[in-house]
């Protein structure tokens, strides 16, 4: 089943196309990579996924639900969530509570309802510190959950936001370097994890990264962005023998 | 929070939440019980009174302000506007019935705060588009703008004031409407709605990825700060005659020197310097006109040792400041073992 569907999507940034027909079907549980040279266009396409940036032109379909209007907190309700290239914790609160804040639209009670102390208020936090220490769970992180986030070291600070982001019960996630400043251990770590996420959630991933060999080991697909523009798409095998995505990376050899 | 046990901490003896909020009332309402006393067996004057009077509705000011400055993370410099809203709502209330004082005063507060609600949406939606010093100056214009039209309205009283409102604000009202700040604040904050604020101090963009309504939480959270200013105007207005110039910028100031130097984000910074900062100018007034400097150096100096305020972000919670005590005790006569269950 197709989850997400991008449509001809393009945006302009004064004079300068930063994507430009830019199409993507998802299936539900696929694993995608986006790559390309630094300022290529990948987080501009995430930004326009999340209704950051507003496209010029095309269409974004969340199954058959169209998201291109929503504000952007709307489009992480509607199933859409993503984590940050820099990280973005809530840092002066505990890691628990950055999971709940994510949880937040899946509580249920009211402004008077917490002011009172109703028995609703009770029953839905103990509810959410559950799910939030089963998903602090899943990414190893359970043991922290009363740190604060400021506090955690760089790579967990990353899985944090993994985390956060499957909080809000999304049907697309979306990785935006992951690994960056991961060591080589932590990395390899990765990769299992991110297996384990899809095939316990059932979400699809699209993920940018710089590191081929977690690009190459997890993805079913993968996408090559230069100047905006695909210029290859295919498995990981196809990607790694193509002489234009060479080029693109490496530039072309001289007196060819 | 909620009671819930940490991992590792020594078992304490006000582990249930209930008996938590029992200790916190009981003790709260044990206070109260004591200020009331003293008030009315005369032990205390009637200047002190008032004095006890003016710190209650500070701290509610400094309180209230402090949910949209420290835990927000916004930076509004109007709070004496709506103090005022809510002052002139509660005291013509209050001129216009005839009911008793036990029934008319609670009510007329309630509806100071409703007022200052209202014009702190109405306010909030438009001005919460901006930050920091956008907002400061927004804020600040719509403040003045309100003192200003309350000092041209007839049935405010104008420049001259409104007179002859009945002295309501006792010792205990006082203290009452206090504690219901403080626990409506503090339960807000510890709360889904409460998270939600906080994460967007931290982060904004985060906020909005994680589904978070930035606008809605911005605007609830400071239309409920207003209406605690409301709150705190009604106090106010039934101490004394209402002057549209009592209202101005520097009253604005005042309470957010408060809440700077009790520290953004903590609850007992807050009490603590509204306290200080309202006490501290009557203690001087031997030094006649070198009190204000005198104030000002005890600012400056805070300010350059401790950037963060008194109490940074540190809040205190009256259940677990026992517990420590009592544990602290239990490890004194059972040795280190006495501390481990």
């Amino acid at each position: 089943m197709t989850v997400l569907d991008i449509h001809n999507l393009g945006i302009n940034f004064g004079g300068l196309q930063a994507v430009d027909e830019f199409n993507l079907a998802v299936e539900s549980g696929e694993i995608v990579g986006l790559i390309g040279p630094n300022g290529a266009g990948k987080t501009t396409i995430f930004n326009l996924l999340t209704n950051v940036y507003k496209p010029s032109r095309g269409s974004i379909r969340l199954t058959d639900e169209d998201t291109l209007g929503k504000s952007t907190h709307a489009v992480a309700q509607s199933g859409i969530a993503r984590t940050f290239q820099n990280i973005r914790l809530f840092k002066d609160m505990t890691v628990i509570d950055n999971v709940k804040v994510a949880l937040h639209n899946g509580m249920r009670y009211t402004i008077a309802e917490a002011f009172f102390r109703m028995p609703r208020y009770w029953r839905e936090e103990r509810k959410a510190r559950k799910t939030a220490l089963e998903l602090l769970d899943v990414l190893g992180m359970r043991d922290m959950a009363d740190h604060t986030a400021g506090s955690l070291p760089y790579g967990a600070q990353r899985r944090l936001e993994i985390v956060r982001a499957l909080a809000t019960n999304p049907k697309v996630l979306l990785l935006d370097e992951p690994a960056a400043g991961m060591n080589p251990s932590e990395t390899a770590e990765l990769l299992p994890t991110l297996k384990d996420i899809r095939d316990r959630f059932g979400v699809a991933i699209i993920l940018i990264e710089h590191d081929m060999s977690l690009v190459m080991n997890i993805c079913e697909r993968i996408l090559v962005l230069n100047y905006g523009l695909i210029i290859a798409e295919g498995t990981p095998e196809e990607i790694k023998n193509n002489p234009v995505v060479i080029e693109a990376y490496l530039g072309q050899q001289r007196g060819e | 929070m909620g009671g819930v046990k940490k991992i590792g901490e020594p078992k304490r003896l006000f582990s249930s939440t209930w008996s938590r909020y029992l200790l916190n009332v009981l003790s709260a309402a044990l206070l109260c019980l004591a200020l009331v006393y003293l008030s009315v067996s005369r032990a205390i004057t009637p200047y002190t009174s008032s004095l006890i009077v003016q710190i209650g509705y500070n701290i509610i000011l400094a309180v209230s302000l402090n949910l949209a400055a420290g835990f927000l993370g916004q930076l509004p410099l109007g709070h004496a506007g709506f103090m005022s809203v809510g002052a002139y709502a509660a005291a013509l209330f209050t001129k216009s019935m005839d009911l008793p004082a036990m029934l008319e005063f609670p009510i007329a507060i309630a509806l100071g705060g409703v007022v200052a609600f209202l014009f702190g949406i109405v306010i909030g939606l438009p001005a919460l588009r901006l930050r920091g010093d956008y907002l400061a100056i927004i804020t600040l214009g719509f403040a003045e703008i309100i003192r200003v039209i309350i000092n041209n309205l007839e049935f405010t009283g104008g420049a001259i004031g409104l007179r002859g409102i009945p002295r309501h604000s006792t010792i205990a009202w006082s203290f009452v409407w206090v504690f219901v700040t403080i626990y409506a604040i503090s339960t807000l904050i510890r709360s889904r709605h409460g998270r939600a604020i906080l994460s967007i101090r931290e982060d904004e963009i985060a906020a909005e990825a994680s589904g978070i309504s930035t606008t809605y939480y911005k605007v609830i959270a400071f239309a409920i700060s207003a209406a605690f200013a409301g709150v705190a105007g009604g106090l106010y207005a039934h101490t004394t005659i209402l002057l549209p110039s009592n209202f101005g910028f520097m009253k604005s100031a005042e309470i957010l020197v408060m809440v700077v130097l009790g520290g953004l984000g903590s609850i007992l910074g807050s009490v603590i310097s509204a306290t200080v900062l309202t006490i501290l100018p009557e203690l001087l007034r031997g030094f006649k006109e070198y009190r204000m400097i005198v104030y000002a150096l005890v600012l400056i100096l805070v300010m350059i040792f401790k950037p963060s305020g008194l109490c940074g972000r540190y809040d205190f919670s009256l259940g677990s400041g026992i517990d420590r005590v009592f544990a602290a005790i239990r490890a004194k006569i059972l040795g280190k073992g006495g501390n481990a269950k």
